[in-house]
């Protein structure tokens, strides 16, 4: 039996002259809930849309639990759910007409646990499409997927739209997903929704998958966050192995470690530090990492080489 | 933040000068005119595209008559046959002057271009104002410098915009026609029939705009405009049916046109019933805008409804549920014509009987005489009617996956094949029961007509006219997997390609090849001869397999949006 629930091995879709997706070997484990980042254009919706089966790769090949995604696409869809993050549905159609619809052409729709999500998220399900908000539209889209109990869950920016309490819920009905030992692909722009529910995480740029790995992982390479306060002067530990980013603000140094904290600390120990923080990166500062903080106007961005080092 | 970081460097900000107070007014404006603007540019592509083709059509007529009817004496015979017929009249509108090259050309391509007119304007004014607001698209206009009602306003500007390009490149190419020497329109006449041609696109503008006030949706709003033009139709033909009931020319937009009779006796008069419903209309669209909430309709919407999913097992049934009302629309309007022609078949048979309108109604294909004649060609605009249903199914297959919606239904345990299938299968049971009904009503109306015509002899003329629509159908789904976006412009080209040709055909001795272009040209004009199923079967075939190879392709590409 596979233990494989998604591979793609040197998956590749070309529009015209724009390489959407270059050459991506992705594996997740069975019961695996993974995050899957990248800016606007990254990929992200073409390798969703390569797995689905809509797309069809220029190159390179893909499987979910073994099938093969453009010849056996029936049977693999037998086993996924989707969530896109667009829900353009049937207007005419009521709510509950529409689960109704996509639970009878999935099939294997446990009727009990629907109706337990329709009321965990608050869902009038008497009203047409075309009465609801984009988010109760969105909800109709997460309660089709997740009713299905499919064994993968191919999520494409599943809360947009969606108040922090329906987050909530969300996040909720993905552990108990887990638990269940159900596959979770999680493509998000909410880097804390990604940080709380997933294992791995995959960060694409330009088509390309710049890194893959856990939290601790991800960390690992990334760096330190620090924050030292002084009771005199602030001594100038720009020259310090390692240290980057430095940034003085009164008798406040900021700065970024890489690699062993070692010979800052030996300096600051001399230095009369007041007080000490030192933070591990969040997955915001990750991905900021990976692509360019945000500039101010007459702020050189981040260079590219520094960025494809991590990468 | 990621993506404002990852669309690299800011560029620099321009240094803020003084402004002068005329950039200020100008950037006003031009902010405070955004959606006229818009629509405009919009709307004056399709009319300036659509004028082509009107001025295309009146050159035509004018040069093929100057080629087939060259003699005075060919002339006369053809106003003699024509002249006073009215099943001619209610098929075609009335005809005037047909021993000249005008009355001919008036004649031609008035009636025909006033629904391809109305229906151009119907469908751009919903397009443009409800279709802008279902996609969400009014929402961000609304928060500019504008009002619902201005917003109104200025759409309707707009449309008056594509309005002004359809008249001005029909009444460039008709003047430019008319200059020839010998088809001498003069420039007032000329451009006044150009006026002619575009009054009834002006007239369902206004209706497409004030049922986009009243409508939830695009589809709805269009509907009800169709209703509309349908019923106009309707009266026009019972107008001109010769039964006593001529003032009904009154009553419809399409009787104004007909009054107007350019080229011949140019009057302005019934321009004026024109100007006051458009005005009225435009109003009437102006102040709905005003007290609605964006998004939904004058009429209400119930927001909630019973759950009813009989139907809703699978994507045949979804099909069924989701054209239900086109559908019963269009078998509405069908079921309408067949009933009226049926009913009018035995006068106007008479008619044809003892004269010598054979002729031109064998080169439509309509051999035979009296009833049978004139239901030839009766059937054959039920035909062409057909063929629209038939372009409206795989229209709305195509809208299916450019909307997004289909992506819903591929996720799950379903087969490109078999969506395709559900969706061929119901509109291939539209259209075969659509073209037996044609048939059974058209008997009921000359039964009560005592017309005298078997049961059976309509029916199987009911059933050929379905072979047409099952090619239109086939090559749509061709199109649809094959170059997906020029879907609706190639079935609804093939159709309006082969009622272009065949209409030319039936007044002119035109090349067989060119005739052979045209899909109606194909179909035997039962009842007026016996069907004739091998090319009806050899038209089902190709149609089938065009559908075959678009199944094909369909299952090996992209899906593919708007």
């Amino acid at each position: 039996m596979a233990t494989t629930a998604v591979r793609t091995e040197h998956l590749t879709k070309r529009y015209g002259a724009v390489d959407a997706l270059k050459d991506l070997n992705l594996e997740i484990a069975k019961g695996e809930v993974v995050g899957y980042l990248g800016p606007n254009g990254a990929g992200k919706t073409t390798t969703v849309r390569l797995l689905l089966g809509l797309a069809r790769p220029t190159a390179g090949r893909a499987q979910i639990f073994g099938l093969d995604c453009q010849r056996q696409p029936v049977a693999v869809h037998e086993r996924l759910a989707y969530v896109p993050g667009e829900a353009s549905l049937w207007p005419s159609l009521t709510g509950a007409e529409t689960l109704h619809l996509l639970g009878r052409v999935h099939g294997g729709v446990d009727t009990a646990y629907r109706d337990d999500l329709i009321m965990r998220f608050d869902l009038d399900p008497s009203m047409k499409v075309r009465a609801y908000s984009r988010g109760n539209r969105q909800k109709i889209l997460v309660i089709a997927a997740l009713m299905s109990r499919a064994d993968l869950l191919v999520l494409d920016e599943p809360t947009s739209g969606l108040d922090p309490l329906m987050e909530q819920e969300f996040r909720g009905c993905i552990d108990e997903a887990r638990e269940r030992g159900q596959t979770v692909l999680l493509s998000s722009h909410i880097l804390s929704e990604v940080e709380a529910l997933c294992d791995r995480v995959a960060i694409l740029r330009e088509g390309v998958l710049v890194e893959m790995g856990t939290m601790v992982e991800l960390r690992h390479l990334s760096a330190l966050s620090v924050e030292a306060t002084f009771d005199g002067p602030v001594p100038d530990i720009s020259g310090i192995e390692g240290v980057s980013a430095v940034e003085t603000i009164g008798r406040v140094v900021r700065c970024q470690v890489r690699g062993t904290i070692e010979p800052l600390l030996r300096v600051l120990a001399t230095s009369g530090v007041n007080q000490l923080i030192s933070r591990e990166p969040s997955l915001e500062e990750l991905f900021l990492e990976h692509y360019g903080r945000p500039t101010a106007p007459d702020e050189p961005t981040a260079p590219n080489e520094e960025v494809a080092k991590v990468g | 933040m990621a993506d404002l970081a990852a669309s690299g460097p800011v560029p620099p900000v321009r240094s803020a000068g003084p402004v002068s107070a005329s950039t200020v007014a100008a950037s006003t404006f031009a902010a405070s005119t955004v959606v006229a603007r818009l629509t405009a540019k919009k709307a004056a592509r399709s009319g300036a595209l659509w004028g082509y083709f009107f001025g295309v059509c009146v050159a035509s007529s004018a040069l093929t008559y100057l080629s087939s009817y060259k003699t005075a004496a060919a002339r006369e015979k053809l106003a003699a046959n024509f002249g006073a017929n009215t099943a001619v009249a209610a098929l075609f509108g009335p005809a005037h002057e047909l021993q000249t090259v005008a009355g001919f050309t008036a004649f031609k391509v008035l009636g025909f271009l006033s629904i391809v007119g109305a229906v151009w304007g119907l469908l751009a004014a919903t397009r443009l104002l409800r279709g802008e607001e279902d996609a969400g698209r009014w929402e961000l206009v609304l928060c500019g410098q504008t009002t619902r009602r201005g917003a109104a306003a200025q759409a309707l500007l707009g449309l008056g915009s594509g309005l002004v390009a359809l008249f001005i490149v029909t009444a460039l190419v008709t003047v430019l026609t008319g200059r020839l020497s010998k088809v001498h329109f003069g420039i007032g006449g000329s451009v006044f029939f150009a006026l002619a041609l575009v009054c009834s696109a002006a007239v369902f503008l206004a209706v497409g705009a004030l049922t986009s006030q009243l409508a939830a949706t695009r589809r709805q709003a269009a509907a009800y405009a169709a209703y509309v033009l349908g019923a106009c139709y309707a009266l026009r033909m019972v107008a001109d049916s010769g039964i006593g009931l001529d003032g009904l020319r009154w009553a419809t937009p399409l009787g104004w046109v007909e009054l107007l009779q350019p080229l011949t006796a140019p009057d302005w008069v019934p321009l004026l019933p024109s100007a006051v419903l458009v005005a009225a209309l435009a109003l009437g669209t102006v102040q709905l805008a005003g007290p609605r909430d964006v998004g939904t309709s004058t009429f209400p919407d119930h927001p909630t409804a019973p759950g009813r999913t009989r139907l809703l097992n699978g994507p045949a049934g979804l099909a069924g549920r989701l054209m239900r009302p086109s559908v019963a629309a269009w078998a509405v309007a069908l079921a309408a014509t067949a009933l009226i022609f049926g009913r009018i078949a035995k006068p106007a048979g008479a008619a044809i009987s003892g004269s010598s309108i054979g002729t031109v109604l064998s080169r439509l294909g309509a051999h035979g005489v009296g009833v049978r004649a004139y239901l030839g060609v009766a059937f054959l605009i039920m035909a062409i009617m057909l063929g629209f249903v038939a372009a409206n199914q795989v229209t709305a297959a195509r809208g299916e996956e450019a909307s997004g919606r289909l992506e819903h239904l591929l996720v799950l345990p379903l087969s490109r094949w078999s969506w395709l299938r559900g969706r061929v299968l119901e509109a291939v049971t539209v259209l075969v029961v659509g073209g037996l009904g044609v048939g059974a009503f058209t008997w009921l109306g000359a039964a009560s007509g005592h017309a005298g015509l078997p049961f059976a002899t309509l029916v199987n003329a009911g059933l050929n006219i379905v072979p047409p629509a099952l090619f239109v159908l086939g090559t749509g789904i061709f199109v649809s997997g094959t170059w997906p976006r020029a879907t609706s412009v190639a079935v609804y080209g093939v159709i309006s390609w082969s009622v272009l040709v065949t209409v030319i055909g039936g007044f002119a001795d035109n090349s067989h090849w060119l005739l052979d272009t045209s899909l109606f040209h194909q179909m035997a004009a039962a009842p007026a001869s016996a069907p004739n199923w091998a090319s009806g079967g050899i038209m089902v075939a190709i149609g089938a397999v065009a559908a075959i190879v678009g199944g094909f392709t369909f299952q090996h590409r992209d899906l593919v949006g708007e």
